[in-house]
């Protein structure tokens, strides 16, 4: 009988806090988005079903924010994986100094995401930024590139951000998943007779897809998540805008938070696909 | 061969050092240039005359600066906390969902895994309203708690996967001398488990210090608000203060910094699942 | 070993003290919470930092009425968004706010703030409280004045050849292009364009000065006065005046160039007047002239408004003494310490003009003449979706200085989203 309680009291404090910190919230918020609840409009508060669904849908703005937020999330992943694999590589090479190396390598994390913008927009301020500055100098423009003017370039550019700061935790588990190969493995298969790629697609590569996955998992999120370096690089124009800042500014903005819970939960449909696809990956467990 | 690697691995190095600490650099010749010179139509890249006032302002006892401080002391707090109940609760349900069979195990890992994605603005006005009922805004410990509810997916998953390398038979060996599930956690994993909670406390300590949205809104009085809320207030409306905000930018990297620096061994050690065994 | 043993006793005593320390913090806030149960007549005030009092001058309060302040300063931006969330919640964010004059028509509709008594003595004196004005009630009283107010660059100006101060539009662009084509600066007009609320607000000012009215009777943009401001923004971007980065960084950025010394003329906050003394902002010291606002023929007769007020929540609990509060906060006296502490513009003209007089606002040009000339724009007071119309009108100002839209489509941009605004009322 004790057996039987002793796992559920082990989780009990976990389901308490996630109960009442995330899941009774999301539920609340869901309920919130099909309301008429605009508060500059205090005494006309009433459920309205799917409505505010309807004419989020059918606003264009709200599908450029879709196309921004999609073209973040695939930018953001795939440069970060691509990247931090890469640093992975270059940090696993032991030399002396290496650890400082790796403490050097996560300061982006360390760095606060609007402040991180701030930095940025230094960098890519279109009259003279540092970039400009650099281009200007060695003669390779004529005069200042405008980064933050036209949509593709400001998402590449607030891409660039992101990625800078999401790299570091994506080396880490990618060099975390590395080490965790056993050297027997690789041995034996050379035994086998195997080569380089036949080694990395029959046993690096599927021992390092739950890392990979939660790599990417974590990545996606932020990704879907942007909103600080958005705002610090443009503001909250229509340029740059992603369904995150649509949310932020019609509940914040326009005070309409039936409406805003709304815009909201395209963000958690967009975020629960992606979680099931992950799930997947994650729910393998290896055997080595 | 020998000397192309050596060349290769010293360009590497080159480009890695230019693009972590360049920005860095950058913002510190910002804060040490006077405001008007921010934005003059000059290609020098170093400003002509250089001020030390931000930082002065920030280590001396500055209005502005003793924010900064408060800031990021109320930062480590909120590290603390987070730290302290989150690391107990990880490690509880990762043993529970990771090395226990019981009904509705699979069910229960997903619900928790799939938490991972959903988005803060999800929850925040809710959460608002329910910290406002129950009396709970402005206190670090609640504050820390929806921390906590954020980080639990991710270290739970990282913490399973640890104690998946712990083999079997360790377990069941100690079972057969007597003990119970309890003691056999106590006794068997917690102690080989200094890797893991070493990394998780230091990528809870990171992602609490760049928290801002849930304090803005759960805790943003002088007493609670984190440093990021402190230094991004430099730039509103019409005071932006931009040598300032690049200054306590700089400042409140540090004690991430150092704590990654003296814990630097973990940051990987933790996550690998070998590491048990040897 | 050792070491390692070290390392983790090290990092348990640190965690253990922090949370020790915070514990005693919070016990501190508790005990803190319970006395003002008690004794009641203890508020709060949330504002950004610059209107925050200092703690002689809260302690000077507090020893005249008994009334304690807890000052929860916030970043301006995030205290609209704190009222928001707390007032969806039946919440009080403190008991004195932050007003700003573009949020009193939402506040109003959303019912958060007290009504204030204010005398007719003191409504002439501050024409800015007409601002704060909505059906006949004051919702919040000014306490930092910023009105539109033009400056130039005498020293450019003049080397450029032109030795008259403008008096017109028209002046004003016939001087930039000579400006520009004497090499003496690339681009002199400074005026916001990004995608932010102070774009719309230059459009706002721009036809309000040309022509005296932005707005018609019923809240519709005023077709020939609007078109007429943007039509006059697109050949300032189009002869390149502004400066390309003005479209895409940040209004306060392009303000800034003229102290920056690389743009010679602004219209803008009345703050550029201390700015351009003030050593540490201003590079070009000396060289910049405030002056009345250039109308079509001669100088504007009306200037606009942007000030900031305090008002008292309905959710307070403590509203007499907030009242009392804000009463002290923005009496004559106070203005004019807190010109000297917080180098607040005042909003009452007769303190303004004593500040001038006396000294202590110095190179103020024709600051407080232009002063006179405040009156809003708003036929019917700030509407209920400002924040909507605001978001449209400079989507569509930023769209045009892009590139993408000339200045009459712009118009039909912004004049479609706040007939339909206007019709949901």
């Amino acid at each position: 009988m004790k057996q039987k309680i002793l796992p559920y009291l082990l989780l009990a404090p976990m389901i308490l806090v996630m109960g009442v910190l995330v899941f009774y919230p999301i539920a609340a918020t869901f309920s919130y988005s099909l309301k008429k609840w605009k508060l500059t409009a205090p005494n006309d508060i009433r459920f309205i079903g799917m409505n505010n669904y309807k004419s989020i849908l059918t606003a264009k703005s709200t599908w450029y924010s879709l196309q921004n937020t999609l073209f973040l999330l695939l930018l953001v992943v795939v440069a970060t994986t691509v990247l931090g694999v890469l640093l992975s590589l270059f940090l696993n090479v032991s030399v002396r100094g290496s650890g400082l190396l790796l403490a050097i390598a996560v300061l982006p994390w360390a760095l606060p995401p609007y402040v991180n913008g701030i930095l940025w927009r230094f960098i890519f301020h279109p009259g003279y930024g540092f970039l400009n500055k650099v281009l200007l100098k060695f003669g390779l423009v004529e005069a200042p590139v405008e980064w933050l003017s036209s949509r593709w370039t400001l998402l590449l550019v607030v891409a660039v951000v992101v990625v800078w700061r999401s790299i570091p935790f994506m080396a880490l588990v990618c060099m975390a998943g590395r080490q965790s190969i056993p050297h027997e493995l690789y041995e034996a298969a050379r035994i086998d007779g195997g080569n380089g790629f036949g080694i990395f697609r029959r046993i690096t590569l599927p021992l390092m897809l739950p890392f990979l996955a939660i790599g990417i998992t974590s990545t996606s999120v932020s990704a879907i998540n942007i909103f600080d370096e958005i705002i610090a690089l443009s503001g909250y124009g229509d340029l740059g805008k992603n369904i995150l800042v649509e949310s932020y500014l019609t509940t914040f903005t326009f005070l309409d938070f039936g409406k805003g819970s709304a815009v909201t939960y395209l963000v958690m449909f967009l975020a629960a696909l992606l979680g099931v696809f992950y799930l997947r990956s994650l729910n393998k467990e290896v055997e080595y | 061969m020998k000397i192309v690697r050596k060349i290769g691995y010293f360009i590497a190095l080159t480009v890695f050092l230019l693009l972590v600490l360049g920005p860095f650099l950058w913002a510190f010749v910002l804060s040490v240039t006077p405001e008007h010179a921010m934005f003059a139509q000059t290609l020098e890249i170093l400003p002509e005359t250089v001020t030390f006032e931000n930082y002065a302002e920030i280590f001396t006892g500055g209005r502005k600066g003793t924010l900064v401080i408060t800031g990021i002391l109320n930062s480590l707090k909120a590290v603390g906390t987070t730290l302290l109940v989150g690391i107990p609760i990880c490690l509880l349900s990762a043993y529970a969902l990771g090395r226990m069979e019981f009904k509705g195990r699979k069910l229960l890992k997903d619900l928790l895994l799939i938490t991972m994605v959903i988005p803060v603005m999800a929850t925040i006005i809710p959460l608002f309203r329910l910290f406002v009922e129950r009396e709970l805004l402005d206190h670090v410990f609640w504050l820390s708690m929806v921390y906590v509810s954020s980080y639990l997916p991710l270290i739970t998953w990282l913490m399973m996967n640890y104690f998946a390398a712990i083999p079997r038979e360790l377990e069941e060996a100690a079972q057969i001398d007597g003990c119970g599930k309890v003691t056999t956690f106590l006794k068997i994993f917690l102690p080989v488990s200094r890797p893991i909670i070493l990394s998780a406390a230091l990528i809870m300590f990171l992602n609490t210090w760049n928290q801002f949205q849930i304090p803005l809104i759960l805790a943003s009085s002088l007493e609670t608000k984190p440093v990021a809320i402190v230094v991004s207030e430099f730039m509103t409306k019409d005071s932006i203060q931009y040598g300032l905000t690049a200054a306590s930018g700089i400042v409140a990297v540090i004690p991430p910094a150092v704590t990654a620096l003296i814990f630097r061994k973990f940051l990987i050690s933790g996550m690998m699942k070998g590491s048990v065994k040897g | 070993m050792k070491k390692r043993l070290l390392s983790i006793l090290l990092v348990a005593a640190m965690t253990a003290t922090m949370l020790i320390g915070c514990g005693s913090k919070e016990k501190s806030g508790d005990d803190a919470k319970k006395d003002e149960e008690k004794g009641g007549d203890s508020i709060t005030l949330m504002a950004p930092d610059w209107a925050i009092p200092t703690e002689d001058q809260l302690a000077a309060f507090t020893k005249e009425t008994g009334i304690e302040v807890v000052v929860n300063e916030v970043g301006w931006d995030d205290i609209r968004e704190k009222l928001a969330t707390a007032a969806s919640g039946g919440q009080a964010a403190a008991d004195v706010v932050e007003v700003d004059w573009s949020w009193v028509g939402e506040f109003h509709a959303a019912d958060w703030l007290e009504t204030l008594d204010v005398t007719e003595e003191d409504k002439k004196d501050m024409p800015t409280l007409e601002t704060f004005t909505k059906e006949g009630k004051v919702l919040a009283i000014p306490y930092a004045n910023d009105y539109r107010l033009s400056y130039y660059n005498t020293k450019q100006f003049e080397k450029a050849g032109i030795k008259e101060e403008p008096q017109t539009w028209d002046d004003v662009l016939e001087a930039c292009r000579a400006l520009k084509s004497t090499g003496t600066v690339e681009y002199p007009f400074a005026i916001a364009l990004n995608a932010e609320e102070k774009t719309s607000t230059c459009l706002m000012w721009l036809a309000y000065a040309m022509n005296g009215v932005v707005w018609n009777e019923d809240g519709t943009l005023n077709k020939e006065s609007v078109t007429e401001a943007l039509q006059y923004m697109e050949t300032l971007i189009k002869e390149e005046l502004v400066a390309p980065e003005d479209k895409t960084s940040s209004g306060m950025d392009a303000y800034k160039r003229i102290t920056g010394g690389s743009a010679s003329f602004l219209t803008g906050p009345t703050s550029f007047v201390s700015r351009s003394t003030n050593e540490e902002e201003c590079g070009v010291i000396g060289e910049i002239t405030p002056i009345l606002m250039p109308g079509k023929e001669g100088k504007s007769k009306v200037t606009m408004a942007l000030p900031e007020g305090l008002g008292v929540t309905k959710f307070s609990e403590n509203k007499e003494a907030a009242k009392k509060f804000v009463e002290w906060y923005t009496s004559a006296d106070m203005q004019k310490e807190l010109n000297a502490s917080n180098s607040a513009i005042p909003t009452r003209n007769s303190v303004l003009k004593g500040l001038v007089d006396d000294g202590s606002i110095k190179n103020a040009g024709a600051m407080l003449e232009e002063a006179e000339l405040i009156v809003s724009p708003f036929p019917n007071g700030i509407p209920a979706y400002y924040a909507e119309m605001s978001n449209a009108m400079y989507n569509a100002i930023n769209k045009m200085a892009l590139g993408e839209l000339t200045a009459e489509k712009a118009f039909a941009e912004m004049d479609t989203k706040i007939k339909e605004l206007v019709e949901q009322e």
